[in-house]
């Protein structure tokens, strides 16, 4: 790193969050013309950190200094004219603009002082995909775009921009590999145009492959810096989980012949035309599920696996297939029948989906408890008493708002929601995600435990570290279809890469001979 | 559970054609209904295309047209306003104050000339439409709340100034110098009412904005996605704050309209005409979650408001009928609308598979 510079540096910088310190006195440099890379854990705080560096977030304490003068960045808009841009994480496109509305949305060249000067915002849009190489009619609805295309549309906006610094957070989480290959192209093209960029991931063959410059935070600090050379795959995972090598979760082989549990045959869900982000659709998707197992499915943004859990649960209106339980059909079409039958749901988005914010800690737990038309409050108080000391959630009073919790405890109280009706089949749509390590640990512990007391447990990742650690075997979604089934020895990053990108054939599964390391 | 569908099946080109028929008839709905109204109205009732008849019928429309342009602002952001009639109803008495108890300046009795009276009157209302800005951007307090709650401030500041009396003779007098108020209501132009030329005005000015300007293009962002529209740098709160005083603005001039109309100003005047307003913006295809809709759609809408209430009392139809099936077509248009959305869906893959390949 001797002959590049610090281009932009955070200093010092504290930022609270109700009921966690996303991060702690945080130094991070970001040296000029590198793709300089942050990692960690989801919940880790680099999502924080960028959003302070790009103007969405202010930090509490500490300051930002560009080339070495102190700067204030209390907008997007003012880090824009300073030359720095993001690409969130989830991509915010406006759906119901076109393309080169939406690279100008904003910001539009005018005419006459007050007019929309239609013609220079459209040869400039189609300059900035040309630069990308991705050639779109300008002229179309983002709605109609890929997610992979949508990400397209805004690293073009920072690009008409003219952003010295990009910051791209999580770039690939919704990408194909071919996406994600000419993504990189891409930063190539940027880092020898002169752009700084700043690359958040936890993917590690996409962060040793691109990466000039390493900071690996964990729980808001930074644990690790490293230039390219002295990086090796070990060093990233044993900073990032804070263990010397991950603890292999204990591993309680199911017997093949356990019986079966829940089977599910030829599940089809017509996708939304409109916007494929919105539900993607699934094509006969079958598996059994046998008692004591933990199946996980693994697939990125936009594969079905959402809408498969939410399929299963009565959620979505299907299309076709059917869904047995312990060998008697299950009406899927509300969500009332499927809860009758034990199968329970931990969703995706623990704000929008799951926790009632106004209520209490106790009162979220006990809204599970369907049974009865009086609630007695002595029993519920005593169930739920105990289900807190099983998932050991750390709250000082049951009364306290659920807000009040770190991340790690709110999904353990849906999972206590969950466990209030002693569920058949637990189904959980990425278990922990904003969750901490020590939290994420207990998790995979519980879940075990709940499968070694008979509760099949189903749930979705798009992490690869997770589904190693937590699945007895791991089904693949791609583009609504399953691409391979993989028993927990086949389980390897590029095995489960692979068969998730829609590029690749869908039988055959090229074999692991790529070393990362 | 297993709904079979039809879309199973590629159609023949000929239901293709009836498909892309059946998708534009839903998506100019507006119009469709316009024209039959008109066919329908013109064949029941002879006197229906008079001039007369007509002049009268685009007075009307004026007036529910103004609102509706500004209430679009305010619906395409994903708000609502429903001050607007009251604040109408404000801006009549303000006027209609100004005009025969004038101004106390020093223990004299000022009277403002008309053209001055009009800046005020738009004055006053602009405050109460900044305030439902304020409410709804700076104090984060629900559109609907917000302007529930002006409602009723401007209604009652209308009640207020003449304590619940009308204010009549609004002609004005030589002696004061403020003659010429009941011109703006009242006085024709190229054979069309001046207020339908407020009415044209407002539309080409309020779709240029729209579709030709930044702001326009920020509102529809807003609707769309607040938080990406925040993101990418848009000024929301400003944004949401226009709409609201594009909202009031129109509502002054309903107003004054009214009171010269009328040549008197009574503070209940307006009630309702929100609803009016957002009937209309719904019957044009403007979505009420925002991001969605046309300035040409609400003025669509008005005239179908409009052409529905005179047209059913030119029948003759009772007046309770006449609401039982005004608001059976408020109903109907937005059922159709969500219909549109999935049909849209549903069919879209055949309408594109010439140019996109086999659909699945």
């Amino acid at each position: 790193m001797s002959d590049s510079t610090v281009l932009l540096e955070a200093r010092a910088i504290t930022r609270r969050y109700p009921g966690t310190l996303a991060l702690d006195d945080v130094t991070f440099k970001v040296y000029r013309n590198r793709v300089n890379v942050l990692i960690g854990e989801n919940g880790a705080g680099k999502s924080t950190l960028v959003r302070v560096l790009a103007g969405v977030e202010t930090a509490d304490s500490g300051e930002l200094l560009l080339e070495g003068a102190p700067i204030q960045v209390r907008s997007p808009r003012e880090a824009a004219a300073l030359g720095i841009s993001i690409v969130h994480q989830e991509l915010s496109v406006l759906s119901n603009l076109d393309i080169s509305e939406n690279i100008f949305a904003g910001r539009e060249p005018v005419k006459a002082g007050v007019l929309l000067n239609r013609p220079e915002e459209d040869n400039r849009a189609i300059r900035a995909l040309a630069t990308l190489r991705k050639l779109m009619q300008v002229r179309t609805k983002a709605a109609k775009l890929s997610l992979g295309c949508r990400q397209i549309v805004e690293v073009a906006r920072t690009l008409d921009q003219g952003a010295r610094i990009l910051i791209l957070d999580e770039p690939t989480s919704a990408l194909s590999t071919t996406e994600t290959d000419s993504l990189f192209q891409v930063i190539e093209d940027l880092k020898r145009s002169g752009v700084t960029i700043i690359y958040i991931s936890h993917r590690l063959h996409e962060l040793l492959h691109l990466g000039d410059w390493f900071t690996v935070l964990r729980s808001g600090r930074v644990v690790g810096q490293a230039a390219r050379g002295e990086v090796s795959r070990n060093w990233i995972v044993e900073r990032m989980s804070g263990r010397a090598i991950a603890e292999p979760s204990p591993v309680y082989p199911t017997l093949p012949d356990a019986p079966v549990l829940a089977q599910a045959e030829g599940i089809t869900l017509a996708g939304s035309r409109i916007d494929e982000a919105a539900q993607a659709p699934l094509h006969g998707v079958s598996f059994t599920l046998r008692e004591g197992e933990i199946l996980g499915i693994y697939g990125l943004l936009g594969s079905g696996r959402t809408e498969l859990l939410e399929a299963l649960v009565g959620a979505r209106c299907l299309h076709a297939g059917r869904f047995r339980l312990k060998g008697v059909g299950v009406d899927l079409s509300s969500v009332a029948s499927t809860a009758a039958r034990g199968i329970v749901l931990v969703s995706e988005d623990r704000q929008r989906d799951g926790l009632i914010p106004e209520m209490s800690i106790r009162e979220n737990i006990a809204i599970g408890d369907l049974h009865g038309f009086f609630l007695s409050r002595r029993q519920q108080l005593v169930r739920v008493r105990s289900l807190v000391r099983e998932l050991n959630i750390v709250a000082r009073d049951l009364e306290l708002p659920v807000t009040s919790l770190s991340g790690g405890n709110q999904q353990k109280v849906l999972i206590a929601r969950c466990l209030m009706r002693n569920p058949s089949l637990l189904l959980l749509d990425e278990p922990t995600r904003g969750v901490d390590v020590g939290a994420k640990a207990e998790i995979y512990h519980l879940l075990r435990r709940l499968a070694i007391q008979g509760i099949g447990i189903l749930f979705t990742s798009s992490e690869i570290e997770e589904t190693r650690t937590l699945a007895d075997r791991a089904l693949v979604l791609c583009q609504g279809r399953i691409s391979a089934e993989l028993s927990r020895g086949e389980l390897t990053d590029e095995t489960l890469f692979a068969a998730a990108s829609p590029a690749v054939n869908t039988v055959s599964i090229p074999p692991s001979g790529v070393a990362l390391t | 559970m297993t709904t079979s569908s039809p879309s199973r099946h590629r159609p023949a080109s000929l239901t293709r054609f009836s498909v892309r028929a059946l998708l534009f008839a839903l998506r100019a709905r507006a119009v469709v209904v316009l024209v039959a109204l008109l066919i329908l109205f013109s064949v029941l009732a002879p006197s229906f295309l008079t001039t007369n008849n007509l002049t009268i019928l685009t007075k009307h429309i004026a007036i529910s047209a103004i609102l509706a342009i500004g209430m679009t602002f305010v619906v395409l952001t994903g708000g609502i306003d429903l001050s607007v009639g009251s604040v109408a109803g404000l801006g009549g008495m303000v006027a209609g104050y100004l005009l025969t108890q004038g101004v106390v300046i020093g223990g004299v009795v000022h009277y403002p000339a008309v053209a001055l009276i009009v800046l005020l009157t738009i004055a006053v209302c602009l405050i109460a439409g900044s305030l439902n800005g304020w409410l709804v951007a700076k104090a984060g307090v629900a559109p609907f709340i917000a302007t529930l709650g002006t409602l009723y401030i401007a209604r009652g500041a209308a009640l207020l100034l003449s304590n619940g009396k009308t204010f009549p003779n609004l002609a004005g007098q030589a002696a004061r110098g403020n003659l010429g108020f009941p011109a703006l209501g009242q006085s024709f132009f190229l054979g069309l009412p001046l207020p339908v030329w407020v009415m044209l005005a407002l539309f080409a000015v309020a779709q240029v904005l729209a579709v030709g300007t930044p702001l326009g293009r920020h509102i529809y962002a807003v609707g769309g996605n607040e938080r990406a529209a925040r993101l990418a740098g848009i000024r929301v709160p400003r944004v949401k704050i226009f709409t609201y005083l594009a909202s009031s603005f129109c509502a002054a001039l309903v107003g004054l309209i009214i009171a010269s109309q009328l040549e008197a100003a009574h503070p209940a005047t307006g009630e309702s005409f929100e609803l009016n307003a957002i009937a209309a913006v719904v019957l044009g295809g403007t979505s009420l979650m925002g991001g969605r809709g046309s300035i040409p759609g609400s003025l669509i809408g008005a005239f179908v408001i409009g052409v529905l209430s005179d047209g059913l009392v030119m029948l003759g139809v009772s007046e309770f009928w006449q609401m039982v099936i005004k608001g059976a077509v408020i109903v109907l248009a937005v059922a159709v609308d969500q219909l549109q959305s999935r049909l849209q869906a549903r069919f879209l893959p055949y309408l594109e598979s010439s140019t996109a390949g086999g659909a699945e």
